[in-house]
């Protein structure tokens, strides 16, 4: 994926994409339902005010990803079926922040 | 310009989808989603190996705008109904694009491919085969694409709008937060741009906000004065075509353009001030 793009995969981009995985503050997870990935669905990433941040669509193993500032974010899930879920978590740079979400 | 002028609902592109001169476009920032599945008889345009120049920082030209809707086959006649995931981010920006080289009979499916699959409507694998065309594109409507200079000679005169996120606008963040923070260039904002995030336009469903909800949203909330033209940008241009589309389709707006060049260009100028930390 070229710097200049915007254009995220599904699931959220790979850590490898950025030059140094080590500066990103990551935050990555899965959404599941009775143990089962949830594959059609949206990630959006708050931040402490509230406001949305970013969005992306869940992956086929119901996997997300975010490259966050260090600091206090809420997930959210929106899912088929007016599923909805979430989560306060953590970011810290040089860090992966995994969350596993039952919805 | 009304909203049925340039928005469809998914009842109407359940009905009227495979309607003769009907053509379906999924624009998505992922590009890979329309594979997986797609609105019944819908083509794809990749907003990036179908929209941008190869080599240089620039759009297809005129002779390639109309190469590309020729194979896909999209007359001039044809009634255009674009629709993307991300609240139609890159389906706004297609549809900016469309208006760019003349194509005024365009609209977008309202809510996009979110709404749509958060409804558990259908998506299909097949791909349509659609007989080529001879479509003619127009010179690009200059009225509506801000280039730098005008951005610079905007600051403290026009209206500017930033409408990234707030973190990205004060510079603690370069580039949305689903994307690795790799951008070398400065952070901060154009000096007396008003912070609108895009997203703020939609609800969480991806259908866009009241006519009052927006003008108060720009308008009294953020102090975008109507009475002024207006110079939308983002990091590359195309969250400020979601807005471009809001002020000059939905709110009738005379006098937007859309700066495509935006933070990633302006962020790398020698020379252009910069202003960092939180709006006002």
């Amino acid at each position: 994926m070229s710097s200049e793009g915007c254009g995220a995969p599904a699931g959220g981009a790979p850590v490898t994409a950025a030059k140094d995985a080590g500066t990103q503050a990551v935050v990555q997870g899965h959404v599941t339902q009775n143990g089962s990935a949830v594959p059609v669905g949206y990630a959006r990433l708050l931040n402490s005010g509230g406001e949305f941040v970013a969005e992306v669509p869940l992956g086929e193993d119901g996997g997300f990803r975010f490259f966050a500032a260090p600091g206090s974010w809420t997930l959210r899930v929106l899912a088929p079926g007016n599923v909805r879920a979430e989560r306060v978590v953590s970011a810290d740079v040089g860090k992966i922040t995994e969350l596993e979400v039952a919805v | 310009m009304s909203r049925s002028d340039v928005l469809v609902d998914a009842d109407w592109v359940e009905a009227h989808g495979s309607d003769p001169g009907v053509v379906l476009v999924e624009v998505d920032e992922d590009t890979s989603a329309y594979d997986k599945g797609h609105i019944r008889n819908a083509v794809k345009i990749d907003w990036k190996a179908d929209l941008q120049d190869p080599v240089r920082r620039d759009f297809v030209d005129k002779a390639g705008f109309e190469a590309l809707l020729s194979e896909r086959g999209i007359s001039n006649d044809d009634t255009v109904i674009l629709y993307g995931g991300n609240n139609n981010w890159f389906a706004a920006y297609a549809y900016w694009y469309f208006r760019l080289y003349g194509h005024d009979n365009v609209k977008l499916l309202d809510g996009g491919r979110k709404k749509w699959e958060l409804e558990s409507r259908e998506l299909v694998t097949d791909v349509p085969q659609r007989a080529k065309t001879q479509y003619h594109a127009q010179e690009q409507d200059r009225a509506i694409r801000a280039f730098r200079d005008e951005v610079v000679a905007a600051i403290g005169r026009d209206n500017l709008v930033d409408v990234r996120s707030p973190d990205e606008f004060a510079g603690r963040l370069l580039a949305p937060a689903h994307l690795p923070q790799e951008q070398a260039q400065r952070g901060g904002h154009i000096p007396t741009a008003k912070n609108v995030p895009w997203s703020k336009a939609a609800e969480e469903d991806g259908t866009f906000k009241s006519d009052d909800a927006l003008r108060a949203l720009y308008g009294d909330e953020a102090g975008v004065d109507f009475d002024k033209e207006t110079i939308a940008y983002c990091r590359i241009g195309e969250r400020s075509a979601h807005t471009w589309f809001v002020l000059h389709e939905l709110l009738g707006q005379p006098n937007v353009k859309n700066y495509d060049g935006s933070w990633t260009e302006y962020g790398s100028l020698v020379g252009v001030p910069i202003e960092v930390g939180d709006g006002k």
